[in-house]
């Protein structure tokens, strides 16, 4: 066993060599194969910064609230509504459907607003407002998110409180099923391209084999073991994959500065770590490709290369 | 696709030792049918001692490749034995046949060298794609290349040698692992006869030097005028085992 160890830093030195030798050995396929995976990873990690982005948007407004019901807002009868809206609070509390319900005073309202203005850096006009034109409102959570419909009616009906219900479930689900369209679209597109990819990897690793084919007869004769005919050709593939993660992520990093600009300005209010983001592509983008070329070059291996 | 470094299963046996005059090679009722039906060897028996240099020879066709490929564990007989050392070819696992090949040195009518290679590298690369340690490759290739007369050409391409230089290489290549057999098929076939004669030369030094050499040829003068041990192949059949020359002396 002992011996076995140190014969392995031996046996890598030969494979990486080896594959390294046989990247550039036929560099122009070699090249091609490592720009469609560029590409592909790029899709990828795009995709994958759209669905973050776009999923933390959704279940942030989806946990936030369900139904909102702005109440009139009639100057003088402030308290009235205010009175009337913990009636209907106490109505809406005893439907089984609803799990809690939040009065949001005007002020309030309004301390929300100023607290959003001051997050984004925005000057906060208000103070020159004779009145504050924020409406109260009722927030609603419910126990089962796809059944609002009792609430929306119980809300509908009472108009003498309620200028307008706002079906956030509602817009969510419309979103969601957009989203899902392009998720779906997305996934197909990935596969696709993840089989070109693989397809490219696999005629790349077979030309290697077929430029090495003199080699590989000799070392069998020689008593060169399977490990040291197969795993330079594994390298290889899992060199193009690296190369093209690598070369996905410089080119995700020059746009990241623009990009997250957009991000932060179109998700500002998103609970979205930019952290572990950043980091989960990272993982995604490396594991991708070079799991996608050692694959394709096991699967060039095993159909050219049986004994 | 075992990588080296992880051993399963039991440690393989170390060679026996080398004893006097005992059989190195054993074929015992040996049959190799192809899949396509072809018969190329039948019912061979045949016994090479340590130490021994044997022709083999026969026409296109009766079975002397087969012979070869079944004693480096190519390919595998469909009936008898093949026993190498004592050790039954067919029952050594897939990843032992790197090491029985290791045993055994062959030499081919192309040479199959790899032109980019110096003649130095070709040798090495023996060495390297079996994983011997660096500082050990470059003396055993020189001594292989001393061997067969080759130090001055170490840093020559394939494409600077006559075809005889090219040959020595190729038995360097086949010496360079110190093996107990050296198979040669044909090895003089795109030779001259003044070149054909110096390799056989060296063939025969080889076998001094106590290797076993088994060389299959069509080249009768060679075979005659040796008077060795010469196994005559016709059809798959050994039909003629004797000390003499390439044809039947009635």
């Amino acid at each position: 066993m002992i011996v076995a160890l140190i014969g392995f830093p031996r046996f890598l030195a030969f494979s990486l060599g080896r594959a390294w030798q046989g990247f550039w050995r036929n560099a122009l396929m070699s090249l091609a194969a490592t720009a469609t995976m560029v590409l592909m990873l790029v899709l990828l990690a795009g995709f994958w910064l759209v669905q973050a982005g776009v999923g933390a948007g959704l279940s942030y407004v989806e946990e936030k609230v369900e139904v909102v019901a702005d109440l009139r807002d009639v100057r003088g009868a402030e308290d009235a509504v205010t009175v009337a809206a913990m009636e209907l609070e106490t109505r809406l509390m005893a439907d089984p459907a609803v799990r809690s319900v939040h009065f949001v005073s005007k002020e309030e309202a309004l301390a929300r607003f100023r607290a959003r203005l001051a997050e984004r850096n925005q000057a906060d006009l208000t103070g020159f407002l004779d009145r504050n034109p924020l409406p109260a409102s009722l927030e609603v959570k419910l126990v089962d998110p796809r059944r609002f419909e009792s609430v929306v009616e119980t809300l509908r009906g009472a108009d003498e409180v309620v200028e307008q219900v706002i079906e956030v479930k509602r817009l969510v689900e419309q979103l969601t099923t957009v989203t899902g369209v392009l998720r779906t679209g997305g996934a197909i597109l990935l596969l696709l391209v993840g089989f070109t990819v693989l397809f490219i990897v696999v005629n790349t690793i077979r030309l290697a084999v077929v430029a090495r084919s003199a080699e590989i007869e000799i070392m069998r004769l020689v008593g060169a073991s399977d490990a040291f005919i197969r795993w330079p050709f594994i390298f290889e593939g899992a060199l193009v994959g690296l190369a093209g993660a690598v070369v996905a992520l410089g080119l995700l990093a020059l746009a990241a500065g623009p990009l997250s600009d957009l991000m932060y300005g179109f998700f500002r209010v998103l609970p979205l770590e930019l952290g572990t983001l950043t980091r989960d592509v990272t993982i995604l983008v490396l594991a991708t490709g070079v799991g996608l070329g050692t694959l394709g070059a096991w699967i060039s291996v095993r159909s050219y290369l049986g004994r | 696709m075992a990588l080296p470094f992880i051993r399963r299963g039991p440690r393989p046996e170390p060679d026996p030792p080398l004893a006097g005059p005992r059989p190195l090679i054993e074929l015992v009722g040996v049959g190799k049918v192809y899949p396509n039906g072809k018969a190329a060897l039948q019912d061979v028996d045949l016994v090479l001692g340590e130490g021994e240099f044997v022709f083999l020879v026969g026409p296109s066709g009766a079975g002397k490749s087969t012979l070869l490929r079944l004693l480096i564990r190519d390919e595998l007989p469909t009936s008898g034995r093949v026993l190498i050392d004592g050790q039954d070819v067919a029952r050594v696992p897939g990843r032992g046949v790197p090491r029985l090949r290791r045993r055994i040195g062959v030499v081919f009518q192309d040479f199959k060298l790899l032109p980019t290679r110096t003649v130095h590298d070709n040798v090495a690369f023996a060495l390297e794609v079996t994983g011997t340690p660096r500082r050990a490759i470059a003396p055993a290739v020189d001594r292989a290349l001393s061997v067969v007369g080759l130090t001055g050409q170490a840093r020559q391409l394939p494409s600077t040698l006559s075809g005889g230089e090219l040959q020595r290489t190729a038995i360097a290549r086949a010496l360079v692992h110190e093996p107990r057999l050296i198979m040669a098929d044909e090895p003089t076939g795109n030779l001259d006869p003044l070149i054909s004669w110096e390799i056989i030369q060296l063939l025969l030094r080889i076998n001094e030097l106590g290797v076993t050499v088994l060389m299959a040829t069509h080249n009768a003068d060679v075979v005659t005028a040796l008077r060795r041990r010469v196994v005559a192949l016709e059809e798959g059949r050994i039909v003629r085992d004797e000390v003499g020359g390439y044809h039947r002396e009635d």
